[in-house]
């Protein structure tokens, strides 16, 4: 029974100073915190956080604020949403990209009510795990009834698997990247000579103009 | 007794599991700075446990960024101005939250994407319940040789990522750049050239009437 009790406060105390999310930053209320995430395409990007809201009496951070959640959106290269949900103070939220490039997460509170952010502070703890990251092992292990070597074997594997895949995604970047270069050079090359020819046809036009209109006024 | 063994097993596999608390995944972000902001990342640390910060500037400006990380009394561990690019190592000191912050408060009009690493102690075990008593066969460490190298793998990776895209960013504003400046360039050309006539026109307009009322 003694034993009991001590090894609840122990768990109690060490999950205070043990946060399940490491990472936190401070938010304001109507403030929007965005991240960027870079990925192949068919990567699995998992995010959680946590909140916490700044409590004047004990001024210290309450463990959760019910009531309160946040509103996370997702936009794929393309500036197309594809999540725009609302979560509550503590939430999950995942998914996989279709097309390789920049994805944007943003965050922002949905609190409507001034009076929850009287501290002007948010706490957010967040923790966004891409690609081979968000494979949990040891559940892994458990379903496919996995020995130690087979999960280090397949661990290896997804991890190749991740390399492989970011190899991909840089050889269709630096196509991108070669195509606007040779865009550039295109441009460079039309303006230069479109420059020239423009310079020359209104220095002539000039100069016919202007003898035509001295002779005109009986000056040459 | 047979309670009391129940009771002690239990606590053994809370101090573990709390144990593996110490190990904690690192955290990589990419985030955009506007000017004149900062921005701050707290992380709770244990005394003793190794971290590694890093940072990098994706696109912006020239591309430098200022960082601070401060320990849980506020003693300065790193502090660094318009940096690139860096890495820096150290072992928690004291139990509490470190703080680390990136600031653009130098720059007035250009934001900065930012790309931090901040890694907390060692990566999890893959089995929970491992018991470390005997030694890792040969094929066991020659796979955990491979995960180091394929980690680190993936970390030049990223960095090479990060340097592409920040030569991408800078091609791209070439491109619009160029296309902007010669229509706008062709445009003031004709303009220019235009105006000359007429403003050359004009000088000698206005002499001409003036000549005439003298002769009359």
């Amino acid at each position: 029974m003694m034993l009991a009790v001590s090894a609840a406060t122990l768990t109690l105390l060490l999950a205070w100073i043990c946060p399940s999310y490491a990472l936190y930053f401070h938010i304001g209320e109507t403030e929007k915190k965005c991240f960027i995430e870079e990925i192949p395409d068919e990567t699995m990007v998992i995010g959680k956080y946590r909140t916490q809201l700044w409590d004047k009496q004990t001024s210290s951070f309450l463990p959760s604020t019910p009531g309160l959640g946040m509103h996370v959106e997702i936009k794929d290269p393309d500036t197309k949403i594809i999540l725009s949900r609302q979560y509550g103070s503590d939430g999950r939220f995942t998914f996989t990209s279709h097309t390789p490039g920049e994805h944007q997460i943003c965050l922002h509170s949905n609190s409507t009510k001034m009076a929850l952010f009287a501290g002007g502070k948010l706490r957010v703890h967040l923790d966004i795990q891409v690609g081979e990251h968000t494979n949990n092992y040891p559940e892994i292990a458990a379903k496919d009834k996995l020995t130690e070597l087979q999960l280090r074997v397949r661990q290896l594997l997804d991890q190749v698997e991740q390399i492989q895949k970011e190899q991909n995604y840089q050889r269709y970047r630096e196509e991108r990247f070669r195509m606007t270069s040779e865009s550039t050079n295109q441009r460079v090359l039309w303006w230069s000579i479109a420059q020239t020819l423009i310079l020359i046809v209104t220095g002539i036009w000039q100069m016919k103009h202007l003898k035509s209109f001295f002779e005109a006024k009986k000056l040459v | 007794m047979f309670t009391m063994y129940g009771s002690i097993r239990v606590l053994l596999q809370v101090l573990w599991a709390q144990l593996l608390c110490g190990w904690v995944l690192g955290s990589e972000l990419t985030f955009e700075l506007p000017d004149n902001a900062k921005q701050c990342f707290y992380e709770d640390i244990i005394i003793g446990t190794k971290c590694t910060l890093e940072f990098q500037v994706v696109t912006g400006g020239h591309y430098d960024v200022d960082c601070r990380l401060e320990d849980p009394d506020g003693t300065v561990l790193y502090k660094e101005m318009k940096k690139q690019y860096d890495s820096f190592t150290f072992t928690a000191a004291k139990n509490g939250t470190y703080k680390f912050c990136f600031s653009n408060e130098f720059s007035t009009f250009t934001h900065k994407t930012v790309y931090f690493d901040f890694q907390v102690g060692e990566d999890p075990p893959l089995f929970p319940n491992e018991n470390r008593v005997t030694a890792l066969t040969q094929m066991e460490s020659a796979c955990v040789s491979i995960h180091e190298a394929l980690k680190s793998v993936i970390d030049y990776q990223t960095h090479f990522r990060l340097r592409e895209a920040q030569g991408r960013s800078r091609a791209e504003d070439l491109n619009t750049r160029v296309a902007f400046w010669s229509i706008g360039e062709a445009f003031i050309l004709l303009v220019v050239s235009i105006s000359q006539v007429v403003l050359l026109r004009s000088f000698f307009s206005d002499k001409k009437t003036t000549t005439t009322r003298v002769g009359s």
